[in-house]
């Protein structure tokens, strides 16, 4: 509606103050895609136990660490993006249990308690504790994963995040880059078949994540004029359009493109390109989604 | 208690009084307001006019920065208002985000979230908030919407034909209204925000907080 009246009215805004710039800066993306990788490779490993046991025996103790590591960085980009990271205490004695951030600071707390655990067994070499642990830990990076897709859509500002696309955005981001990683880090412990299911859980968590990118880039903004307002900083000479479209190639389009060549010419070579490029790709895409709602004047 | 806010956009006449005795009261720091006046100009020339908006925390019965701050910064006071506590702020900026009116920022000095708060200090001590004072036209009238003999009730019972609030499709149920505002007033979508649309700068953006 504001849209059709603004060539009647000509209405300039001609005195205000600056608006904020990003909000949430680059920091947060790389929480997102650092967190992607820690609780998807827990799923790779959850799913290959049960159907490539033998080849994944000695994949304990790299899957416990790499998770660790990454969840790490996830924790240690979401306390540098606090303005007073040295208070980051107070959501564990002041929790508000209707937010978010408050819940999934505890989850992922946990999920850090549980990673510490499987490499303290991995290590130990006591495999039937650790894959009784990592059942929990499974159980738990779902909801780790999600969480933060609960936060965007708490952001009642920011239209273009609603929870059922953001959730399955989520799960399909650590799918796709926990397989990814698995295939990089699997290596020749890896038996081909294995690398094989990985790639197939790659090029399927392109797919259906390209076409949620693309059901809201088109309709989207039938919906709601905020969520056309946001999307048109990815059409036309939009702002992000080059890193938006480069975003979907190179993490969606291209690793899937790579997949089935893979497959036909049964090389892991190219596998592992794939794997590179939907790891490096998935990062762009979720920082111009993070960062287009964020261009909005709110007021 | 609910305290609430209407503002006559009839009356308004973009003194920016209430915007300074805001930062005065407050001592909002520069590059940062509580409480601010948005000009939009309508029309071509010669057919056009001026439109002046006092934009505030909207005090929300169902506020979304109170709903995801993580460690109760943002809480309720008795009378309605949605306070800050600075202290416990840990400046995640979840509430920036959330605030669909953009009433909220980060202190570049306190590194915390801050934002209007009726003057809450001031209606504890039975004042009124520094902007209703200052204003010369009375344009800001301000009280208790549970209570049906107060100023405000009586206005939004005169004038309901014409009593809005920003953004009501974002179920936040706003307790500041708006008595003669139209589309281009409230709804940001509404005007054009071109490169240097300030008057007295070519700043559009500023880094929240002060870094980043």
């Amino acid at each position: 509606m504001a849209h059709e009246i603004l060539a009647a009215t000509n209405a300039v805004v001609t005195l205000d103050v600056a608006l904020p710039g990003i909000v949430w800066p680059w920091f947060v993306t790389m929480n997102m895609w650092a967190k992607s990788i820690g609780t998807g490779i827990i799923f790779m490993l959850f799913i290959l136990q049960r159907t490539h046991p033998e080849s994944v025996k000695n994949m304990r103790l790299p899957v416990a660490i790499i998770a660790f590591v990454f969840i790490n960085i996830f924790l240690l980009f979401t306390l540098a993006d606090l303005h007073q990271p040295f208070r980051m205490w107070h959501i564990f004695v002041y929790s508000n249990w209707t937010s978010a951030i408050a819940i999934g600071s505890f989850m992922a707390s946990g999920f850090l308690g549980l990673l510490t655990l499987l490499v303290f067994l991995a290590w130990k070499k006591n495999d039937a504790a650790y894959d009784k642990v990592l059942l929990w830990t499974t159980i738990l990076a779902i909801p780790v994963t999600l969480y933060t897709a609960a936060l965007m859509s708490q952001c009642t500002a920011r239209e273009l995040w609603q929870m059922p696309a953001e959730s399955a955005q989520m799960i399909l981001a650590a799918t796709l880059s926990g397989s990814a990683f698995m295939i990089l880090a699997g290596g020749s412990k890896l038996e081909y078949e294995a690398q094989k299911s990985m790639g197939v859980v790659l090029g399927l968590s392109a797919l259906m994540a390209f076409i949620i990118y693309m059901s809201e880039y088109v309709f989207g903004p039938m919906k709601a004029e905020e969520v056309a307002a946001i999307l048109e900083y990815i059409k036309g000479d939009g702002p992000y359009t080059v890193m938006f479209w480069l975003g979907q190639w190179i993490t969606y389009l291209l690793p899937m493109l790579l997949v089935v060549l893979s497959r036909a010419s049964k090389s892991v070579s190219i596998l592992k390109l794939a794997a590179i490029l939907a790891l490096v790709g998935l990062f762009m895409v979720k920082h111009v989604w993070l960062s287009i709602p964020q261009l909005l004047p709110m007021s | 208690m609910q305290l609430g806010f209407l503002v006559d956009l009839h009356l308004c006449m973009g003194c920016k009084g209430c915007e300074i005795a805001c930062k005065v009261e407050n001592e909002v720091p520069l590059s940062t307001w509580r409480l601010r006046v948005k000009y939009v100009d309508v029309g071509t020339f010669p057919e056009t006019k001026r439109t002046f908006t006092p934009l505030r925390c909207n005090h929300c019965e169902n506020a979304p920065c109170e709903r995801i701050c993580p460690v109760q910064a943002l809480h309720y006071l008795d009378n309605g208002i949605v306070n800050i506590d600075k202290e416990r702020c840990i400046g995640c900026a979840g509430c920036v985000m959330a605030c669909p009116y953009g009433a909220i920022y980060i202190d570049p000095q306190t590194q915390t979230a801050d934002k209007c708060t009726f003057c809450a200090h001031r209606i504890a001590s039975s004042m009124m908030p520094a902007c209703v004072v200052a204003c010369p036209v009375q344009a800001n009238i301000f009280g208790d919407l549970d209570d049906a003999t107060s100023n405000i009730s009586k206005y939004i019972q005169t004038n309901q034909s014409d009593v809005q609030v920003r953004k009501p499709e974002k179920g936040t149920n706003p307790h500041h209204f708006y008595v003669g505002g139209g589309n281009v007033n409230l709804n940001p979508l509404a005007s054009h925000r071109g490169e240097g649309h300030n008057l007295f700068g070519e700043i559009k953006n500023l880094p929240v907080g002060g870094h980043h």
